[in-house]
């Protein structure tokens, strides 16, 4: 059957001429994608003369390979490699874990349950922490008492100001504030962090870097993850509740396995996003807590100049688990799980 | 009404509500519903889309909150009791199978929560499924199978673990034609068979006739009428349900009762008793009248068209913005646009006083 015009044809089903022409263009783009890659390789190869004395790029041919670069970063700085790699690890994984369970958590009651929060209440709150704030900073208030008299002022007459004038906020405006979070450029609060793990003395910790990580991308984790749950229908959890489960039973054999696809993708992006973060990294760690990024930035600034074999080397260490995890949860991604769900 | 007699089975639950409401902030979703269900009761929630037919039957579910009223399943008060507490089954429009897990596992969910043991499982979901002929799809996943298939697992979830109350809301509305009828009398069998409780919730009147016991006929979150099918079809208590029952449904035309008789434009007849009133609407059923030569019935109009549905004619009239369908028997012809007289039985007319729209009744 002949195929009709906007139908997507199969390649082998194509003309021999427009066959050519279509594996040309897709070959000379993914040239042009590996390409960057491949120089990482070889450079990661080339001896300092070799780099600098021009643009070589078939090894054996161009230029002899030497794995000094290799030796440097794994033998004699061994120890100061490890501790970027695991470091980076750890937190991305600690970081990663924790929004995506948090994250996800509030996505699944926000897609669930109707909030209706005052705004006045919320407002009133906020007030009472910025005078807290200038009563401790400017007049110099008792830190503990002060906050002991704001909280009872808000629980004395929370009700009482939430009934003067109410506004009631919807999920939706809950989601767009928790997703303006996100848009807020990192820069923005780089130094108050900076100077809140200072006053905590956390600074150069793993746990400052985790809980800042996992704060910068609990927004995304509630934005793709909100989605997600409120495409499965509501039907097959009140069929659950009906047959008789608990609601963490609903949770563990209905949502949780038709939310696995939405749950890799949410978590391989953290992970990319947690694994390449340089900007709060570098605030916020100096030796022990280094991570790749800082690493691999450091290399630029030393005092013989830009070490581009070494940063090769680090670089490609540091995509190899990137592009293993995607590999991995590339399937899950992929699957689409929920087709057939609700009719046919 | 009286609730019919029905083969009462041991494990059947009435359920009664008593001046149930429903209120979405400023909405009345749900007016007053007061409804007893007999134990083995197949009872149908007939109406229009948002009727709030289907907001009833979540409150018995426990989906839905109920904001005032009681509601009783067998002798326990469920008014605020979790869904999970009430012993009930419920077939969903969507089905709502478990797309991750196979037509087993799916069969099987209400048995895994309860802890049943595995083989006594196993036994347990293979009687279900041969009840529904699905014995052979056991390892199939829902999207492997058809909407008619789909539909069997839903009903074998309901059934496999035998609860005191059945609810259905329109299980039959994603099939096809020609499978809802069959489905339909697999349905109304396995509810003889098994003698549950039944609460179905449909906006076909076909299914509601069909199936039910009992019709309970809803507008606007209020009952209109509770009966057998054949007392909501014979005996329609207002203009509403006289005008949603049948196909094609009750006739009508608005006039006047003077000194004992309806004058209407073109008809004049014995109002049956009732008295006098000025704004009435006449109301008579397709397959109650027939076709005569024009001057001989009790009124007069223009054939509008003829139509044929293969073991009857449905002849249309119209007179005015009036349209009046008659049942005629399948050979019975005529040419559009002739004129022609309805004749009909006075004695099965029925009269609604037009203003609340009640049927009028004779004070004799």
């Amino acid at each position: 059957m002949k195929p009709s015009l906007f139908q997507p044809r199969k390649i082998g089903e194509m003309a021999p001429a427009s066959k050519i022409v279509l594996y040309a263009i897709l070959l000379s783009w993914a040239l042009f994608v590996i390409f960057p890659i491949y120089w990482l390789l070889i450079t990661s190869v080339k001896t300092p003369a070799a780099v600098n004395e021009g643009p070589f790029f078939i090894p054996w041919v161009d230029f002899q390979p030497s794995l000094h670069a290799w030796q440097d970063l794994f033998v004699d700085d061994f120890a100061d490699t490890f501790r970027a790699y695991a470091n980076s690890i750890i937190i991305s994984l600690i970081a990663t874990g924790l929004s995506v369970l948090v994250g996800s958590m509030a996505a699944y009651s926000l897609s669930r349950i109707e909030f209706a929060p005052n705004l006045i209440t919320i407002l009133y709150f906020v007030a009472l922490l910025v005078g807290a704030c200038v009563a401790v900073g400017v007049y110099g208030a008792n830190l503990w008492l002060t906050l002991a008299v704001v909280v009872a002022m808000f629980f004395l007459l929370a009700r009482a100001v939430g009934r003067l004038y109410t506004v009631r906020l919807k999920n939706g405006d809950i989601l767009f504030w928790i997703i303006s979070q996100r848009i807020l450029a990192p820069i923005v609060v780089v130094v108050p962090i900076y100077m809140m793990f200072q006053s905590v003395r956390m600074l150069d910790t793993h746990l400052a870097i985790i809980l800042t990580y996992a704060v910068i991308n609990l927004p995304i984790v509630v934005w793709l993850m909100y989605d997600f749950f409120n495409s499965i229908p509501r039907d097959l959890e009140e069929s659950a509740q009906l047959d008789g489960a608990t609601m963490i039973m609903t949770f563990r054999e209905i949502v949780l396995p038709l939310s696995r696809t939405g749950l890799a993708a949410t978590t391989l992006l953290v992970m990319i996003f947690s694994w390449n973060e340089y900007l709060f990294a570098l605030f916020l760690s100096t030796t022990k807590a280094q991570t790749l990024p800082i690493l691999v930035a450091a290399m630029n600034a030393g005092e013989r100049g830009i070490l581009w074999w070494t940063m090769s080397v680090a670089i490609i260490i540091m995509i190899i688990p990137v592009v293993a995890l995607a590999v991995v949860l590339q399937k899950y991604i992929s699957k689409g799980l929920l087709v057939g769900a609700v009719k046919g | 009404m009286n609730a019919p007699a029905v083969d009462m089975k041991a494990s059947a639950k009435g359920i009664s509500i008593q001046a149930m409401n429903k209120f979405y902030g400023g909405f009345h979703a749900l007016k007053d519903l007061t409804l007893d269900v007999a134990p083995g009761e197949f009872l149908v929630l007939l109406g229009p889309s948002g009727c709030g037919k289907s907001t009833a039957l979540r409150m018995i579910a426990g989906l839905e909150s109920i904001s005032t009223g009681t509601l009783t399943i067998g002798d326990q008060d469920a008014t605020h009791v979790l869904p999970k507490y009430r012993d009930i089954a419920m077939v969903f429009q969507s089905y709502a199978l478990y797309p991750h897990k196979t037509v087993g596992e799916n069969i099987g969910f209400p048995l895994k929560v309860a802890k049943m043991p595995k083989p006594e499982m196993d036994a347990t979901i293979l009687a279900a499924a041969e009840q529904v002929e699905l014995e052979e799809l056991l390892d199939r996943l829902p999207s492997q199978l058809s909407g008619g298939q789909r539909q069997r697992v839903a009903l074998a979830r309901a059934i496999v673990r035998r609860p005191s109350v059945f609810l259905m809301d329109e299980p039959l509305s994603n099939l096809d034609a020609k499978l809802r009828g069959n489905m339909r009398a697999e349905l109304k069998h396995m509810q003889n068979t098994l003698g549950i409780t039944t609460v179905y919730v449909t906006h076909d009147q076909i299914e509601a006739m069909t199936l039910a016991h009992r019709v309970a006929i809803m507008k606007d979150g209020e009952l209109q009428q509770l009966g057998t099918p054949k007392e909501v079809y014979s005996d329609p208590a207002n203009l509403f349900v006289a005008g949603f029952m049948g196909s094609p449904p009750m006739n009508f035309v608005s006039g006047a009762i003077e000194n004992g008789t309806f004058t209407g434009p073109g008809v004049s007849l014995p109002s049956n008793g009732i008295g006098d009133q000025t704004d009435v609407t006449l109301g008579f059923r397709p397959e109650d009248c027939t076709v005569v030569p024009t001057g001989a019935g009790h009124l007069d109009a223009q054939i509008f068209t003829l139509e044929m549905t293969g073991d009857q004619s449905l002849v249309t009239f119209r007179t005015g913005e009036n349209s009046m369908v008659v049942k005629m028997p399948k050979d019975f012809d005529a040419m559009p646009g002739s004129d022609a007289g309805i004749a009909f039985d006075a004695a099965s007319a029925c009269f609604f006083d037009n203003a609340t729209g009640q049927r009028l009744r004779s004070s004799g």
